[in-house]
């Protein structure tokens, strides 16, 4: 143990002292709001303005209003030109007023809207979510268009289409306010992700660690004063103990930020969500508002307990692997196709973190906070939803047996990687060191 | 007692046999040479004694004790494929690699100081290792390999890349330490070296010792009775076609005498002729011709 030691020191002491670990500490944080700054940006300027002129010839539509899109990609325009005329402007010259032309044939019958159908002609093509924009918007005008045909009028709509709000209230946990799914699913999504994106940063760290050492040759001189399993282990520990650190200082970070500005907090919690899934599902500011309401409903103690306790359980079981790809690689780094088998089940890890916020119960959700590979990110994702105890026990049991088994594995592959120069390794060859016998 | 003694040792990779049956015993306080051509499996041999590998049968002892990890911390080895860490400074990393032995810090420190002194390069102690050339970081690695004070040091190619000083430098270092008491295991394929420095050798090819013992013994054990003899004067023909003539020139002729025969036969027989000797010297065969030819033999 005491040669353990002396590795976590030498690998915490030179990692830390680098600048590129200030660098990374300091820059992650803004890095993060630049992430969630430029991707508000993106969604905001990806969307091209596109003008679409509305040919009626049936003459059907022209009391109904048509509204614009609310974040103003699409204007139309309801126009009295010839279509034929129109049609030449938009198709010859760029400079015309429209992009597109809906052109509503004569015959148009209310009754059969598909037949003949209306048609949306256009030069440049929109996307996918502009084309469903424009179909939703043309659907709710046809609507519209029966109504007054059935002589229903505006307040009778309105009422019929009255939305109801339930309120969701727990009968077990009277500090869960409304919207503690919300809270739950932001909070659940935050912790997946950061065990996501830490295994693959530290993952990679630890690797690099081991090819450097096998590339320069000192790993022969190691080894002769320590077991290869010290030497895996120290520097996972060490590494390990770099990435507590700089958890340690990002939240004093974020804290700090967040003296500064009580609504950072809130845009944080919400774009680090995986940014994109979230906005789609709707959130805006009054969620976050409920989210902020609800953390003291959320399981605080469990959380703050298990989240570390998967995160190094995680880091154990992905480092002691990614540590053996580090030794089986060439010295110069190439057979990148090593690394696949541990990111296959990182990233499917997140693909059923993403799906298990949203359907906390399903049985995809157990299965994954139960198997040790992806445990670690799945169950971070489902602590706010409160997982059985047992579940969380039996998770954690075999979590402590697959890191105790991928450790196994992996020293064994390490052994004999690090000091094999030259060669070209083969997957088959990697199974045939871990049933060899040293 | 031994340094340390292999018996029976087998170690195979798959079908690769990289040591078959091999034994020998390395005495104390001696400068042991471990020869042998390219993929002989020396360096097999090596990483077992510094428990790097394990054999899959035979033993190691060490000491007459059976060979375990407390051991590592008496065994210093500079391996051919060598290299340290570039970012580290010259100090610490030496006081690192001293801890890896067991040294305590300060005792690490304590020592790393002596040694930098000794070699005068206490100026390069807050150097980076990047910084310095191929030679200053092969005289770091013999500090860092010796400087636990083990009882056996294992030296593979400790010459290569080094500048004629520094090489007398490491070969004096070398003596010094064996007049201690070091036992040191040699690794080299350079056999002017092994003459100069070895007391014993032994030779492995294809995972198979081939042959031991000392330098002079093998030498002795190798010769052919080959004599060179220089005279002045003229030698009657008639006489030379009584020995097997290896070659002559100018004045100096290589002979070759019967197995049976002792030099002093061959100086009475020349004495006899009236060949006026000027020089006569027995021919020893060089460990370079002993090893090309039993490693050809074989």
């Amino acid at each position: 143990m005491g040669k353990i030691f002396i590795i976590i020191q030498r690998e915490y002491i030179t990692r830390v002292r680098r600048k590129s670990f200030l660098i990374t500490t300091l820059l992650a944080p803004l890095g993060f709001f630049l992430l969630i700054a430029s991707s508000v940006l993106i969604s905001t300027f990806s969307q091209g303005k596109t003008h679409v002129a509305i040919v009626d010839e049936s003459g059907l539509f022209k009391d109904i209003p048509i509204p614009d899109a609310d974040d103003q990609s699409v204007y139309f325009h309801r126009v009295t030109e010839n279509y034929d005329d129109l049609l030449s402007e938009v198709t010859k010259e760029e400079s015309a007023k429209y992009e597109a032309l809906i052109f509503i044939p004569a015959d148009f019958n209310v009754n059969t809207p598909n037949n003949p159908a209306i048609a949306y002609r256009y030069v440049k093509r929109p996307g996918m979510i502009k084309q469903q924009f424009i179909n939703q918007r043309m659907t709710d005008v046809l609507q519209k268009l029966r109504m007054k045909m059935l002589q229903v009028d505006e307040q009778q709509i309105e009422d019929m289409q009255q939305k109801v709000k339930l309120n969701f209230e727990s009968l077990d946990n009277s500090k869960e306010k409304q919207g503690y799914t919300d809270a739950a699913a932001i909070v659940g999504m935050v912790m997946g992700f950061a065990i996501y994106i830490s295994l693959f940063f530290y993952g990679t760290m630890i690797m690099k660690g081991v090819m450097e050492e096998k590339s320069n040759r000192i790993v022969e001189v190691l080894t002769s004063s320590v077991q290869p399993f010290q030497l895996l282990m120290g520097k996972i520990l060490g590494v390990g103990a770099v990435g507590l650190t700089q958890f340690v200082l990002w939240i004093i970070l974020m804290f700090g930020v967040n003296l500064f500005s009580g609504v950072l907090f809130g845009i944080a919690m919400g774009s680090g969500a995986g940014m994109g899934e979230l906005k789609n599902s709707g959130l805006d500011a009054d969620d976050l508002l409920i989210v902020t309401q609800n953390l003291s409903a959320l399981p605080i103690a469990q959380i703050v307990i298990l989240f570390p306790l998967y995160f190094l359980g995680g880091f154990f079981l992905y480092g002691s692997l990614f540590a053996a790809v580090g030794a089986a690689m060439g010295e110069d780094g190439d057979q990148q196709s090593l690394m696949v088998p541990i990111t296959i089940p990182i990233i499917i890890s997140i693909f059923i973190a993403i799906n298990v916020i949203n359907n906390p119960d399903s049985s995809l959700g157990f299965w994954g906070s139960i198997i040790p590979f992806t445990s670690p990110i799945v169950m971070c994702a489902l602590l706010p939803f409160r997982p059985e105890w047992w579940q969380i026990l039996l998770s954690i049991v075999l979590l402590i047996g697959g890191f105790v088994l991928t450790t196994y594995v992996a020293a064994k592959i390490y052994r004999v990687g690090i000091l094999m120069y030259g060669k070209k390794i083969k997957m088959s060859e990697l199974v045939r060191w871990i049933f060899s016998k040293g | 007692m031994s340094q340390l003694a292999l018996r029976h040792i087998v170690k195979k990779y798959g079908d690769y046999i990289a040591s078959d049956d091999v034994s020998f015993e390395i005495p104390k306080g001696k400068i042991f040479g471990l020869l042998g051509p390219n993929g002989a499996g020396k360096t097999t041999l090596i990483r077992m004694i510094t428990r790097i590998l394990y054999p899959d049968s035979g033993s190691i002892l060490f000491n007459g004790e059976i060979l375990s990890d407390k051991h590592t911390e008496r065994t210093g080895y500079m391996p051919e494929e060598r290299g340290l860490y570039k970012k580290m400074k010259v100090g610490e990393h030496l006081v690192y690699l001293a801890r890896l032995k067991g040294l305590s810090g300060a005792d690490a420190k304590k020592r790393v100081n002596e040694w930098l002194e000794k070699f005068e390069i206490t100026n390069w102690r807050e150097k980076n290792i990047e910084e310095l050339s191929k030679g200053m970081s092969q005289k770091v690695q013999f500090i860092a390999t010796v400087i636990h004070n083990p009882e056996l040091l294992i030296l593979d190619e400790p010459f290569s890349g080094l500048d004629p000083i520094n090489s007398k430098l490491i070969e004096d270092e070398i003596h010094h330490l064996s007049q201690k008491g070091v036992t040191i295991i040699f690794s080299t394929h350079r056999m002017e070296q092994v003459e100069e420095i070895c007391d014993e050798i032994v030779l492995v090819n294809k995972g198979r010792k081939i042959l031991e013992g000392g330098v002079k013994e093998l030498k002795q054990q190798f010769k052919e009775n080959k004599f060179r003899v220089s005279y002045s004067g003229e030698i009657l023909n008639g006489f030379l076609d009584k020995l097997q003539v290896v070659s002559r020139n100018n004045g100096e002729l290589e002979v070759k005498f019967e197995e049976e025969h002792h030099g002093n036969d061959l100086l009475k027989l020349l004495v006899e002729h009236n060949v006026e000797v000027t020089s006569f010297n027995e021919i020893l065969p060089s460990i370079n011709e002993i090893f090309i030819r039993q490693v050809q033999a074989n």
